[in-house]
């Protein structure tokens, strides 16, 4: 099986995917090949999951391994930690990463915790998967990304993939991999029949399976004017960004972090070193965050490299429910565009 | 015993709620058609309708005063209505308007009516510990208010409703939960994901009474909500009833429902609590012209809602990072007090 | 039965019309999954349709290489329309 560091490692079948099909055809091949990977969830089965995540999966997997289950996250996030130390591969589903208010015990304390607290005597390899993001008037309690507060506890690895192709190589190796695995999804980039997806996420996917290595970040477009970090949908508003910018000749570098935790921070500090620019990108609430910690690490280790450095996310405000409001918070490309420019001017 | 004036009243309440929730379907598809694209039209996002579930709300507010506290989850425009939450406002926020409920800021999942105690939430259950809140409050100071939580049979699993419910019981908080049992969360048919039969079956392992009130009676739910309200308003604890309820359309707007056998929604159909609710009335002496009075008021309320709320200017972006904080920061420093200890003989802040 | 014309096989939006939805008369291309001038197998999901709100894969009716995609994405179409051609072999 190939492991694959960046989009041109493996040779594309002849077929695209949407990320949600990539995610699926991943997860159905890990369940084929090994007894102990089970999915549980609420509406998984019959469903095939609100996102499309396991769709198709209980026609040939059955209920006992297409796991529907109560309204209990607590009792079944925890579950899945049971079971991961029993030696399963859990695959559990949090609707919405924004209920994790009702189980985060389960997630922080006791899924992240036990590897440690047991000094290494228990795995936990389970992969909690999670719809994240806005773009679609769900409001305040149904539109978080979330990104930098499973990034900032420990003790969990944290993946956001921005196109099928990725989705499906890092599906791959958070199921096989023996650690807790929090695999965020953006609802926008699924390509749902009823939220449809910008271009960009469906990408071509091979068939056969391969591996995505965490923290391996994506530059998915060069450039040697301004650096812009970021993940999830805003890779693709980056990119049209950057289309935008380029007509006025100012060649911006795109990186998709594809993981957090573990964040590649190598090819982070070598595009400041040749660009100067840092803007960060995040659909996550401003202060405390992923913004913040890119840029420190780029200060830490990189200060004489930066000239300029931008932040670019949601500010410190629940999402709103009107479509004029969640346009103020959400940023657009026009956003990163305007970033890039500031950051250039400084 | 329900007395005419109570029985047309919810007869009124289940009308409106009815014709609301029919008339909002057809606004919300409006601009979604033919790809459904739940960001586009007048109301995007997830909208989740209660055709079907009148019943519960009007037997149960026909109890309530203004002062009386409701928390209901993410379906809850029967609840509202029959609340008597201002439905201008209500329809405004759901428009997504400037003069909405909250300027647009909640949503149809987020409507909050302080005048009439009334709030809805997006979380499964996470109503339940604020209604035992709003009891405690009502305990502390000694009125005869009461809360009531609803909630959908899908959240009988969930923690937030279990701790509430003893912690309700374990303080003889007044407190009355409702559970509008539907059969279905989202695709999940009850059956397969909680053992016991009922929800009321819950009551008596947390020790407080529960009753199960079947066939989508809007009588039968007052009857019981009384008795439920009284014993709260009495200082005699909560109660849990159990009401059973049926879905008339998806989960949500564009939920396909394949997963939902057609009988399933034949039964809702025949078991629709309007026709009986109508029945009622006419053999109480109550005449078809009355009912049909009835009828068209509730219809003309509905579209005038729905007219004024398009008529409504759409909230401004600069007043979006507005409203997190009743005391929002200042920024300012204030002058702290001199403390007079060691920083002020090392010379203080200055 | 496929639809044949000169030796190309249709892939006909009528053959993966859902038993329910006998009612509904139009349907649009939701995604393209193959690329025009791929090879295909038989059987193969070559896009999905949606029709009335719920999604439909239309399978390749035999392999051969996907010749023409005549109803794109967001296409809208009616049953029985031609989405796409196939050269068998």
């Amino acid at each position: 099986m190939a492991d694959a560091e960046t989009g041109a490692g493996v040779e594309a079948g002849e077929r695209d995917l949407t990320m949600s099909r990539a995610m699926v055809e991943a997860i159905e091949t890990e369940m084929r090949s090994d007894e102990d990977v089970f999915v549980m969830g609420e509406d998984v089965a019959d469903y095939g999951g609100i996102f499309d995540s396991t769709e198709g999966l209980l026609e040939e997997f059955g209920r006992e391994r297409v796991m529907d289950v109560p309204i209990s996250e607590t009792s079944f996030v925890g579950a899945g930690v049971g079971a991961a130390q029993q030696g399963m591969r859990p695959i559990v589903e949090l609707m919405f990463a924004d209920f994790f208010g009702v189980c985060m015990d389960q997630i922080y304390n006791q899924m992240a915790k036990n590897t440690y607290m047991s000094g290494g005597g228990v795995s936990v390899p389970m992969v909690l998967m999670t719809a994240v993001g806005g773009t679609y008037s769900d409001a305040a309690q149904h539109s978080q990304t979330l990104y930098g507060t499973f990034a900032h506890l420990p003790g969990m690895k944290v993946v956001v993939p921005s196109t099928a192709y990725d989705a499906k190589g890092l599906m791959h190796n958070a199921v096989r991999d023996d650690d807790p695995v929090v695999y965020m999804f953006h609802k926008r980039l699924m390509g749902l029949g009823w939220m449809p997806a910008p271009e960009g996420p469906k990408t071509a996917v091979p068939e056969d399976e391969y591996t995505i290595s965490f923290g391996s970040a994506d530059v998915k477009r060069e450039g040697s004017d301004a650096t812009v970090v970021t993940l999830g949908l805003h890779v693709h508003r980056a990119l049209d960004a950057a289309e935008s910018l380029a007509e006025d000749g100012v060649d911006a570098e795109v990186i998709d972090l594809r993981t957090l935790v573990p964040l590649d921070e190598e090819t982070i500090l070598d595009s400041v070193a040749k660009t100067g620019r840092l803007v960060v990108v995040d659909e996550d609430y401003r202060s405390f965050g992923v913004t913040g910690e890119i840029i420190a690490r780029a200060a830490e280790s990189s200060l004489g490299d930066l000239e300029a450095v931008e932040r670019v996310a949601v500010p410190d405000v629940p999402i709103p429910y009107a479509r004029e409001l969640e346009r103020a918070v959400l940023p657009g490309a026009e956003d990163v565009e305007a970033a890039v420019r500031s950051a250039i001017d400084e | 015993m329900v007395s005419a004036n109570d029985l047309q009243e919810m007869y009124e309440n289940a009308v409106t709620a009815r014709h609301y929730e029919e008339r909002l379907q057809e606004e919300y598809m409006e601009g979604k058609q033919p790809k459904f694209d739940i960001s586009a039209g007048q109301i995007p996002g997830e909208l989740h309708l209660a055709a079907g579930h009148e019943a519960s709300g009007a037997g149960v507010c026909a109890h309530l005063r203004d002062d009386d506290t409701v928390t209901a989850p993410h379906r809850p425009h029967h609840v509202a209505i029959a609340k008597g939450v201002d439905l201008e406002a209500m329809t405004a926020e759901i428009f997504g308007r400037e003069t909405g409920l909250s300027g647009g800021k909640g949503g149809h999942m987020h409507l909050f009516d302080p005048d009439v105690n009334f709030a809805c939430s997006g979380i499964i259950a996470e109503g339940c510990p604020t209604a035992v809140g709003a009891a405690m409050a009502a305990d502390k100071r000694n009125t005869d208010s009461v809360a009531v939580a609803f909630l959908g049979e899908g959240a009988i699993n969930q923690g937030g409703f279990l701790e509430s419910l003893n912690l309700a019981a374990v303080r003889d908080l007044p407190v009355v939960f409702v559970v509008e049992d539907n059969d279905w969360a989202i695709s999940m048919h009850k059956d397969r994901v909680t053992d016991v039969e009922t929800a009321a079956g819950r009551a008596g392992g947390f020790d407080l009474p529960g009753e199960r009130v079947d066939f989508n009676d809007a009588v039968a739910v007052y009857e019981a909500a009384r008795d439920a309200v009284e014993r709260a308003r009495a200082g005699n604890g909560p109660t849990l009833l159990d009401v059973q309820v049926h879905r008339l359309m998806g989960h949500f707007m564009g939920d396909p429902e394949s997963y939902r056998p057609e009988a399933d929604v034949e039964r809702a159909r025949r078991l629709d609590p309007i026709p009986k609710l109508a029945d009622r009335l006419r053999s109480e002496g109550v005449d078809d012209d009355t009912l049909e009075e009835i009828a068209a008021r509730a219809k003309e309320r509905v579209e005038d809602a729905i007219e004024h709320a398009k008529e409504q200017p759409k909230p401004d972006p600069a007043t979006v990072q507005e409203d997190v904080f009743t005391n929002p920061p200042s920024g300012a420093t204030d002058e702290e007090p001199d403390a007079g200890g060691p920083t002020a003989a090392a010379g203080g802040e200055d | 039965m496929s639809e044949m014309a000169g030796d190309r096989v249709a892939v006909d939006s009528g053959d993966v019309w859902p038993a329910d939805a006998d009612d509904i008369a139009e349907g649009y291309v939701a995604t393209w999954f193959a690329r025009e001038g791929a090879a295909v197998e038989a059987g193969e999901t070559l896009c999905e349709i949606q029709i009335e709100k719920v999604g439909v894969d239309v399978p390749a009716p035999v392999e051969g290489r996907l010749a023409e995609i005549v109803a794109p994405e967001d296409a809208e179409f009616e049953r029985g329309d031609v989405l796409a051609w196939i050269e068998p072999g």
